[in-house]
């Protein structure tokens, strides 16, 4: 193993393989004793050829590809793609099956984040909230699984609407997970916001202000922990948010704490319109008709994913499989925000300042054309198999 | 006869195996009892003899550019501190094997023999992971280790003896935690320090440093030093239950007492953040020296006005 | 400022039950709307194909040995499947369901996985051609 020691600094390789990540990402951080110097990010270790791959595929199938992009967001990557390709199509979405869209997508938002309580908690070394919150998130991943049929990839939508209807049991159930899931979220609130040793941990720790937020390009409850009121739902809403608005969450410290404040106030925005929808269920069908065939055309779609916003390109040409797909996810906009933010900081605040802005390593392996000067550098699919071999 | 009597008593009983054997069941109620608090089912009984003898039964992997005789000595150097520490101290609640005057300066010593050996593991290596771990523990061993001398050695002060029967003669009826409990707490805390338990396990960090000193060893070596600490954590209970509850004169009270300390540690382990360790390090020089202070003032006092 | 803030929980638990289900000793009912192996009604189909067209996994394939005399064998391979039911939803004459009951679906070798719907006899018929033609 190469060591490189210059005068005083010293690298500590987080990454690929490390407790700390869930998801393999490579982070070499330059250390001075305990404190951070500079930090590199290597990414790409989870790219698996997807947008490739959707070349061959019809547009069905390419919305369950989609949906697999990630594991914790895949019913809002499946709504942006549904929303790209009824744009292309010129398809009305029937407004039930809107409804019932944004209720699985705030589900799923209520599950991420639960599920990003416990990872942060844990990598603050504080196993028994870990513990806690991952108990609490098996009542949500009860409701999508009685309500959809599996607790992950719910494979809710369909081209044109969605698969399945809601009716008056499932209902009675979602408000009584609903109300066990506010008390719990009440909790942890109060825990994240008063503990003294969890706030050692987390407050005063990776401030963002305001304007490096706006510079760095932070999106999502990165960026509205500091303050910068960006969120698709509000800015541009889709799908049924035009008739149920949603209010911004925002906080102005900009470090740690605000962050875990931030994504547990948006638990309680979600609970709210999640009952808003379910009394004003509007009735009618569940699916549009989609034809096969797209005419040649592009187009764009934005939505609120968990994590931030999330950015789909969609180009169609006239046949059943779609020309190129294009996603941009939120984490590789928070990305960078790690590498500027950690220099400074001690070594042991490095994991947390990376799970504060909740990344999710799968989503964010796309394929980037860097193109300087002429040298255009373009792989085949089997040169691009053995780079990855 | 004699000899034969010594031997059977730091192999087999109530040190060497029987030791090992119950420090072992010892880590079981700690899991147990943790994940009994975390709302979850724990692992079964043998657990932890069912890891250590998979640990011993894998290959040592020495890894390139380390001194090899330290790698593999390590581990044995520890555990066997941890062992003779324990012959000095009344396990299960008999008296200590040997004793000899000064003998709590000898135990508390080879308790921390203990944690050097960790460090230098630690150092040995070319890992950058042990090379920051190594740090880490070395530093908290410097934080906490005088705090907890000094509680342990509150009891030691109001007998005027430094030999471990004396102060168990006078402990044995008079229970220290009411008139020492500063004492008390920080020695509780002190052994949670020692042991890197959280919220002192940032030598230890999993999210940060892997496993801090220990993460090139596996196999036996892994083996020993896990089997140092279970060791190193019946001794400290011991020690504690000895000085402070009153004594430990028979298994029984042994029992009760050494599990009731452990039910207080489970439940601050469970209940804290892990801290950084600059923070730990201010925690114990801060708080932790001054309790001990006031708490030495107080013996020293009453010693004077009362005896 | 508190410093014990889990207290009360872990309090409770305590003096409580674990929460975990002793799998396999306690088995939870499935949820109605569980999606898990396919099961195909020969009688209404029509041999469109959309199903195996429709598939994100190739999952299903649709052998044709007479469509007029309407003769299909369907082949599932059940290893493949992601169980999304895109394929109930292609199908306009409904031919096609998921159960809710079969999730339990571990196997020693992937042949166990191949599933053959349809008349034995056309299933015999289509085993034979694929034999000779390899």
């Amino acid at each position: 193993m190469q060591k490189e020691k210059t005068v005083s600094s010293f690298t500590i390789p987080i990454g690929p393989q490390h407790p700390a990540l869930k998801e393999p990402g490579h982070f070499l951080i330059t250390v001075d004793g305990e404190i951070v110097t500079k930090t590199v990010v290597r990414l790409g270790y989870a790219h698996r050829g997807i947008e490739r791959a959707l070349e061959e595929r019809n547009y069905v199938q390419c919305m369950y590809l989609l949906e697999r992009i990630c594991g914790i967001c895949s019913h809002i990557h499946a709504t942006a793609y549904c929303h790209a390709v009824e744009q292309l199509a010129g398809v009305e979405v029937p407004p039930r099956a809107q409804a019932i869209r944004l209720l699985v997508a705030e589900l799923e938002r209520i599950h991420s984040h639960f599920l990003w309580l416990g990872v942060a908690a844990h990598e603050a070394g504080f196993d028994t909230l870990f513990m806690y919150s991952w108990r609490d998130r098996e009542t949500v991943m009860d409701l999508l699984e009685n309500m959809t049929g599996n607790r992950v990839n719910y494979s809710a939508n369909l081209l044109g609407g969605v698969k399945f209807d809601v009716d008056d049991a499932l209902e009675g159930e979602i408000l009584k997970g609903l109300e066990f899931l506010e008390e719990r979220t009440h909790h942890y609130l109060d825990v994240v916001k008063t503990d003294i040793m969890f706030l050692q941990r987390t407050s005063g720790i990776g401030v963002m202000t305001r304007r490096q937020a706006e510079v760095l390009g932070a999106v999502g409850p990165t960026a509205r922990a500091s303050g910068v009121a960006r969120d698709i739902r509000v800015e541009a809403p889709y799908g049924a948010y035009v008739e149920h608005p949603v209010n911004i969450i925002l906080e102005q410290d900009g470090d740690l704490r605000a962050r875990f404040i931030v994504r547990l106030r948006e638990l309680f925005e979600s609970y709210r319109l999640i009952r808003e929808v379910l009394e004003t269920l509007p009735a009618g069908e569940l699916v549009g008709r989609v034809p096969r065939r797209i005419k040649a055309s592009e187009t764009v779609s934005r939505v609120e994913a968990p994590r931030g916003e999330l950015f789909y390109f969609v180009k169609s040409n006239g046949s059943d499989k779609p020309e190129r797909v294009k996603v941009r996810t939120p984490t590789i906009c928070n990305m960078l925000s790690v590498i500027k933010l950690a220099v400074g900081h001690q070594l042991a605040d490095i994991p947390m300042i990376l799970t504060g802005i909740d990344p999710c390593f799968s989503c964010n392996d796309r394929s980037v054309q860097i193109r300087s000067g002429d040298n255009l550098q373009v792989l085949t699919w089997e040169q691009l198999r053995q780079f990855g071999a | 006869m004699d000899i034969l009597r010594s031997f059977f008593a730091i192999l087999i009983f109530p040190g060497g195996l029987c030791l090992l054997f119950v420090s072992l069941i010892y880590e079981w109620v700690d899991r147990k009892l943790l994940a009994q608090l975390q709302n979850r089912i724990g692992p079964r009984w043998f657990q932890p003899f069912a890891d250590v003898i998979k640990l011993l039964a894998k290959e040592e992997v020495v890894p390139e550019g380390v001194d090899a005789g330290l790698f593999v000595g390590l581990p044995i150097l520890a555990l066997a501190g941890g062992l003779t520490a324990a012959l000095y101290v009344p396990l299960f609640g008999l008296v200590p094997i040997y004793n000899f005057p000064g003998d709590l300066i000898v135990t508390l010593y080879l308790l921390s023999l203990l944690t050097l050996c960790m460090g230098l593991a630690g150092s040995n290596t070319l890992d950058r992971f042990s090379l920051v771990g190594a740090t880490r523990t070395l530093t908290q061993l410097f934080s906490y280790e005088a705090p907890f001398l000094l509680a342990l050695l509150g009891p030691a002060i109001l007998t005027g003896s430094w030999q471990i029967s004396d102060i168990l003669a006078y402990t044995n009826s008079h229970w220290l935690l009411l008139t020492q409990p500063l004492g008390f707490l920080i020695a509780i805390i002190g052994l949670m320090g020692k042991l890197e338990l959280p919220p002192f396990d940032a030598p230890e960090a999993e999210t940060e440093i892997v496993a801090g000193a220990l993460t090139e060893y596996s196999g036996r070596g892994l083996a020993l030093f896990r089997l140092g600490k279970g060791v190193e954590l019946l001794v400290g209970l011991t020690l504690i239950a000895a000085f402070y509850l009153g004594g430990v004169t028979n298994p029984v009270f042994f029992l009760l007492k050494t599990l009731l300390l452990l039910l207080i540690m489970v439940g601050v382990q469970s209940l804290m953040t892990r801290l950084r360790i600059d923070q730990t390090v201010g925690l114990w020089w801060r708080y932790g020296v001054l309790a001990v202070f006031v708490q030495w003032l107080g013996i020293i006092v009453l010693k004077g006005v009362l005896l | 400022m508190k410093s014990v803030t889990m207290l009360s929980d872990v309090l409770r638990s305590l003096f409580g039950e674990p929460v975990t289900e002793k799998y396999p000793f306690e088995r939870r009912e499935a949820p109605e709307r569980l999606r898990s192996s396919l099961h195909w009604d020969s009688e209404k189909c029509t041999g469109c194909g959309l199903c195996a067209t429709d598939c994100p996994a190739n999952a299903i394939e649709m052998i044709v040995l007479d469509k007029k005399a309407k003769r299909f064998v369907l082949v599932y391979h059940a290893d493949r499947c992601t169980f999304c039911a895109q394929c109930e939803f292609s199908c306009r004459q409904g031919c096609l369901e998921l159960s809710n009951k079969e999730w339990e679906l571990a196997a020693l070798s992937r042949t166990a996985f191949i599933n053959y719907f349809g008349e034995q006899a056309n299933i015999d018929e289509a085993l034979q051609a694929a034999d000779q033609s390899e």
